[in-house]
């Protein structure tokens, strides 16, 4: 399963290597006469990262037989542990992602509020106590210090929200 | 040279900074102490927080934690069996060997030793720096060039595994490096039309994304842990180990901070193997009790500590006066230097001589301060072992947001942040160090912006950037620290 996911890493670079590579070669030749042009550095850099991309993208395309054979992607309770630690790092980063989000709509402080409990729960969280009164606490210690302390202009949100968030700064 | 260290101890010690001081190696302390945070990660963190302060109480802030986090790794080491850092495999090895034999000396130890190695590097630092700044002010761009070169070829000791995956994080780092408007020619490049990134890659936002948002996601894919358990202290005067045991092992307490100090001047040696070949060294040359290395052996606890934190004076010592970072947490100082307004390196001591005093006489005040910190709340340290993980992941990770948002304001910063933290958790996921890619962000525009200057100057043939001695040395030694690990590595496979 690894390797799969190697291979599609290591292609995903040869992809993404080519195509800067191929933006670097537009900006040749446009520096002022006599000058060293500013795609000489990214060109050497990206050139030489397409190339070790592609090596390790052929080691990894060579890995896979022996790797299924004898490995332990094969066995049913591995698989189940690999897609429990899947889960919880998709769910995590997901929770991640809409707390990003949700700061420019919910305000820093009610979107720290929500994400707390959120986050935990997506890591396995199920103790109710910790996840009523952790919201509440670390918020209140975030907002102490970087709002009013360091007075950090987080955004406040939109609409009602914006409202809360200016009760507190 | 008196007078210059009575103004540095007296700017030190102005309250801020003595606060500053005091907060940088409490947090590195914590960030030490706590599993899931490395130093790297404590210092990165934060970073973007000392863009608002002044430069000395931004640097005695950032030191702080960085010692402190050396530090601070030998109290989870000792008492829980995990290392915060690689560096403190060898404490794990005999200072968690003695706790669990409940030798009381261990903790106490543990922590006179890394107070008595940091001093020494100090020491060093102090005396060695401004004579090596003195032979780096005849440098060029083509030695600048050659020096950033040596500066980039630790990515071979950074790598762990794989060097070609190390030399491909190092490659993106460059080529992160050159996003945003060109400083010689002012063109655009990379930026596909976005504002966000026509002033480059900010340093701290893709650390904070790189280094410390993707470890959280990786350690999210570890089972669940309520907390990460708690281990019994007795208390100062039990723990606290007797004169005679230092008298004991006298030669491994002179040795080891040697040891420590020389190989954390070399690029890319760094803390890790300070520690290992300190403790190597007293095992291989032990007279006391030589089969205890390995079971919990107090004269290992000793060497490895000594040498890991004398590394630090070490790799600072290169850091001012050539302007190298030997590892990811000295390149995030080159970043704060540089949000600062300043460039580390030989000029920096003649352009900014209060804050090179000032830091070496920081790193005296704090290693001091360190000693009275740690010995005083180790049972809060433990403490805080019992917060639930859940909670104090999500508690980073609103730091980082915090950390990205702080340094313009922006929400696009923190957008930015999540795309880095991705990109960090599959190269870390697939073995890509993320390490080596934070060090040529860091020096990638040195390094380019010499290139082309020397380039300039010798009329646009490549020899120009040989054409002096010292930038021959200098490509010479980054030669051979790429080439040597290569060699090494199968004779090493070999004779295992």
């Amino acid at each position: 399963m690894k390797t799969k996911g190697e291979v599609v890493f290591f292609a995903v670079c040869v992809a993404f290597f080519g195509f800067m590579g191929a933006q670097a070669v537009a900006l040749m030749g446009e520096g002022r006469a006599g000058e060293i042009g500013s795609a000489l550095w990214p060109l050497i850099a990206l050139c030489a990262a397409l190339g070790l991309s592609a090596v390790l993208l052929v080691q990894a395309v060579r890995r896979p037989a022996a790797a299924a054979v004898g490995g332990e992607a094969s066995e049913p309770d591995a698989r189940d542990e690999a897609r429990r630690r899947r889960k919880a790092v998709v769910a995590s980063t997901a929770c991640f992602f809409l707390y990003l989000v949700a700061i420019s709509f919910l305000g820093f402080i009610l979107a720290t509020l929500f994400f707390i409990p959120a986050f935990a729960f997506a890591l396995g969280e199920r103790r109710t106590k910790v996840l009523v009164a952790a919201p509440l606490i670390l918020t209140t210690v975030m907002t102490a210090v970087f709002i009013k302390f360091l007075t950090i202009p987080f955004p406040k949100g939109v609409g009602v929200f914006a409202a809360f968030s200016r009760l507190f700064y | 040279m008196l007078e210059i260290y009575g103004q540095a101890f007296a700017t030190v010690l102005l309250p801020q900074n003595l606060i500053a001081m005091v907060l940088g190696a409490l947090w590195g302390l914590l960030a030490g102490a706590l599993p899931g945070i490395s130093t790297s990660m404590g210092v990165v963190l934060i970073l973007s927080f000392t863009y608002t302060l002044a430069p000395m109480t931004a640097f005695v802030l950032l030191v702080g934690a960085y010692l402190g986090g050396i530090t601070g790794g030998g109290i989870t080491s000792i008492l829980f069996g995990i290392p915060g850092e690689p560096s403190s495999v060898p404490t794990v090895i005999e200072g968690h060997a003695l706790a669990k034999q409940g030798k009381a000396a261990a903790m106490w130890t543990y922590l006179l030793c890394s107070i008595f190695g940091g001093l020494f590097s100090v020491l060093f630092m102090i005396v060695a720096t401004p004579l090596i700044a003195d032979f780096a002010l005849r440098f060029g761009p083509a030695e600048y060039f050659a020096l950033t070169i040596l500066g980039l070829s630790v990515v071979s000791g950074l790598s762990g595994g794989s060097m070609l995956k190390g030399f491909l994080s190092c490659f993106f780092g460059l080529f992160l490096a050159t996003i945003g408007t060109d400083g010689i020619t002012g063109e655009e490049r990379f930026t596909f039309g976005t504002v966000t990134l026509l002033g480059g890659v900010n340093f701290v936002v893709a650390m904070v994304g790189l280094l410390a948002v993707s470890e959280i996601m990786i350690e999210a894919e570890e089972p669940f842990k309520e907390y990460k358990g708690m281990v019994e202290y007795r208390g100062l005067l039990e723990e606290l180990p007797r004169f005679s045991l230092f008298r004991k092992y006298w030669l491994t307490m002179i040795r080891s901070p040697i040891i420590g100090t020389i190989v954390g001047a070399l690029p890319g040696a760094g803390a890790t193997i300070a520690a290992f070949l300190a403790y190597g060294e007293a095992a291989r040359t032990a007279k006391h009790e030589p089969a205890k290395f390995g079971k919990g052996a107090i004269e290992g606890l000793m060497a490895a500590e000594c040498a890991n934190n004398a590394s630090t004076g070490g790799s600072m010592t290169i850091l001012l006066s050539l302007g190298i970072p030997g590892s990811n947490t000295t390149a995030m100082l080159v970043a704060a230097f540089m949000i600062h307004g300043m460039q580390p390196g030989p000029l920096l001591l003649s352009q900014r001589p209060d804050i090179v005093y000032g830091i070496f006489t920081a790193m005296i005040v704090i290693n001091l301060l360190l000693l009275a910190i740690t010995g005083t709340a180790i049972r809060l340290f433990l403490q805080l072992n019992r917060l639930p993980y859940s909670v104090f992941s999500a508690a980073i990770l609103i730091l980082c947001v915090v950390g990205a948002f702080g340094i313009n304001n922006s929400v696009d910063d923190m957008m930015l942040m999540f795309a880095f933290s991705l990109i960090g958790y599959f190269m870390r996921k697939f073995g890509v160090p993320v390490a080596p890619c934070i060090l040529a962000l860091v020096l990638g525009d040195l390094a380019e912006l010499s290139l082309r200057r020397a380039l300039l100057l010798a009329g646009g043939s490549p020899l120009g950037l040989v054409s002096s001695p010292i930038s021959a040395v200098l490509l010479l030694g980054a030669l051979v620290s790429i080439v040597y690990p290569l060699i090494k590595k199968p004779k090493m496979l070999a004779s295992s």
